[in-house]
């Protein structure tokens, strides 16, 4: 009663008294000056140290026991030891926790079923189209792990026209660059085009909102228009848009089929850009 | 005088107080323990995740064994460690359209280390690169080469002896991992177990 007395003093003097302040001020310029005397940094926050920490810890809930007195106390089948300890079995001195944490604790590595995956092969590299160039959108701003949103403008829920993109990193000897946009996830077990423009000049880093640069031919989409069109089926869609760098002209001429067409580029093409877009309806 | 005395007195309350709040806010940096005792030399840190996806935006990939070798070591009071080895098998898309031609950890060793924020250990791995080839006629991404670079962090489980890696944890840590040059996901969870001198004893990390 008498503490809780003594502390309802101290915090009534904080509100009361301004010499008070002026005093915490210069403790809390002690305090940071001198780190509080318990705060790690970094190197020397170790086991016997850390007390903090090691608190916190401990009442997470490790089955350490109460052994734990700090590096020194290491048992004897460390690393420094011979290979008695080799296959994995618990070597001797282990503390009485350990042998009842036996069967607890050990890894359980699963066994693997069918081959290890592998690297690409210098043929599947050769056939790759690597993801290497940069595509981005003012429209559309990457948050986290998520993709990008697309405003309705650029969907059939607004003007339903692209938005502008600039890329970078095509590379020497590209005879021209062909721009798509695709859903991500088949519609009826199919990739679907939503906009398909090839013939852009290659020395072009950006194309302007709505606006085609000359040369360009567009081709007929997955909605059977020659243009573009951007209107998910259900609530919502993560489209991908793709920047291919073709090292020869494809002569692809006006309302050209989009799906096949792809398959001519990526048969040619080693560099693109990506830029996925998430739209959502209202 | 009286006053001048609850002045001082409040102060050393102000104090106390602060300290207690950097005792546990500042970014200590944990080391890796056996049965409680700080580990001396390295030991071998070998699993399989219990579960592992990257998202690449709209297509999850997954590994049905996701295998890794960690070899941990304290230096200086602070845990380190290298990947060494994340032998993969099985790995498979969300999207019937896409399958997984190549999939393969790359720029091996990764260096991990310690840390805690806001008193919850992390491990952070660095130097990640996994190129994945996909295939697929269908697949928006078949025949394109996405490779997965960046460090993660995850947070450490002392009772379950687990480490989680997911968006959360790769925030806190200031990590992240990148394809197609933005943030993608990564959710893991990933058991923490000693494979070689500790093996059955309880591995934490404070």
């Amino acid at each position: 009663m008498a503490q809780r007395t003594g502390a309802k003093r101290f915090l009534a003097s904080i509100a009361k008294s301004a010499s008070a302040g002026v005093t915490l001020a210069l403790a809390l310029t002690a305090l940071a000056l001198a780190g509080c005397g318990g705060g790690s940094s970094g190197e020397e926050a170790n086991g016997a140290s850390s007390t903090s920490s090691k608190d916190t810890l401990a009442s997470a809930g490790t089955e350490a026991g109460s052994g734990a007195k700090g590096p020194a106390a290491n048992n004897g089948a460390g690393p420094g030891a011979d290979s008695q300890g080799q296959g994995g079995e618990a070597s001797g001195g282990e503390s009485s926790s350990a042998a009842q944490n036996a069967g607890k604790h050990g890894p359980h590595v699963p066994v693997p079923k069918g081959p290890q995956e592998q690297g690409a092969t210098a043929e599947q590299m050769a056939n790759a189209t690597v993801a290497d160039m940069s595509l981005k959108s003012p429209a559309i701003i990457a948050s986290g792990g998520q993709p990008g949103s697309l405003s309705p403008t650029y969907t059939c829920d607004g003007k339903d026209s692209w938005p502008a993109l600039h890329w970078s990193g095509v590379p020497e000897g590209t005879a021209e660059l062909a721009l798509y946009v695709m859903n991500v996830q088949p519609v009826e077990e199919k990739l679907f085009v939503d906009w398909a423009v090839a013939g852009i000049d290659p020395s072009l880093d950006h194309i302007e909102a709505a606006k085609l640069p000359k040369g360009a031919i567009v081709a007929t989409n997955g909605f059977g228009k020659r243009g573009y069109s951007l209107c998910p089926q259900g609530r919502g869609e993560i489209y991908m848009f793709a920047l291919y760098a073709l090292p020869s002209h494809l002569g692809l001429r006006p309302g050209f089929d989009a799906r096949e067409a792809r398959t001519q580029i990526l048969a040619v093409s080693g560099n693109v850009g990506l830029l996925p877009a998430l739209y959502a309806h209202g | 005088m009286r006053r001048k005395q609850t002045a001082i007195g409040a102060a050393l309350a102000a104090l106390a107080v602060l300290c207690a709040m950097f005792a546990t806010s500042a970014s200590a940096a944990p080391a890796w323990k056996f049965e409680g005792k700080s580990l001396e030399g390295s030991e071998v840190v070998l699993g399989g995740a219990i579960d592992s996806l990257l998202t690449v935006p709209g297509l999850t990939t997954k590994c049905e064994n996701f295998l890794y070798k960690l070899t941990v070591k304290n230096e200086a009071g602070t845990g380190k460690g290298e990947v060494t080895e994340v032998p993969l098998y099985n790995c498979t898309t969300n999207s019937s359209a896409c399958t997984v031609q190549s999939i393969k950890a790359e720029a091996l060793p990764w260096a991990s280390k310690l840390t805690t924020v806001s008193t919850t250990p992390y491990i952070i791995i660095e130097g990640v690169k996994v190129p994945i080839l996909y295939e697929g006629e269908e697949c928006v991404l078949g025949g394109i080469l996405v490779t997965v670079t960046g460090s993660a962090g995850g947070s450490i489980n002392n009772t379950t002896e687990t480490a989680t890696f997911n968006s959360t944890t790769l925030t806190a840590t200031g990590t992240s991992l990148k394809a197609l040059g933005q943030k993608i996901e990564w959710n893991g969870l990933f058991p923490t177990e000693a494979f070689q001198w500790h093996r059955e004893q309880a591995l934490s990390v404070s």
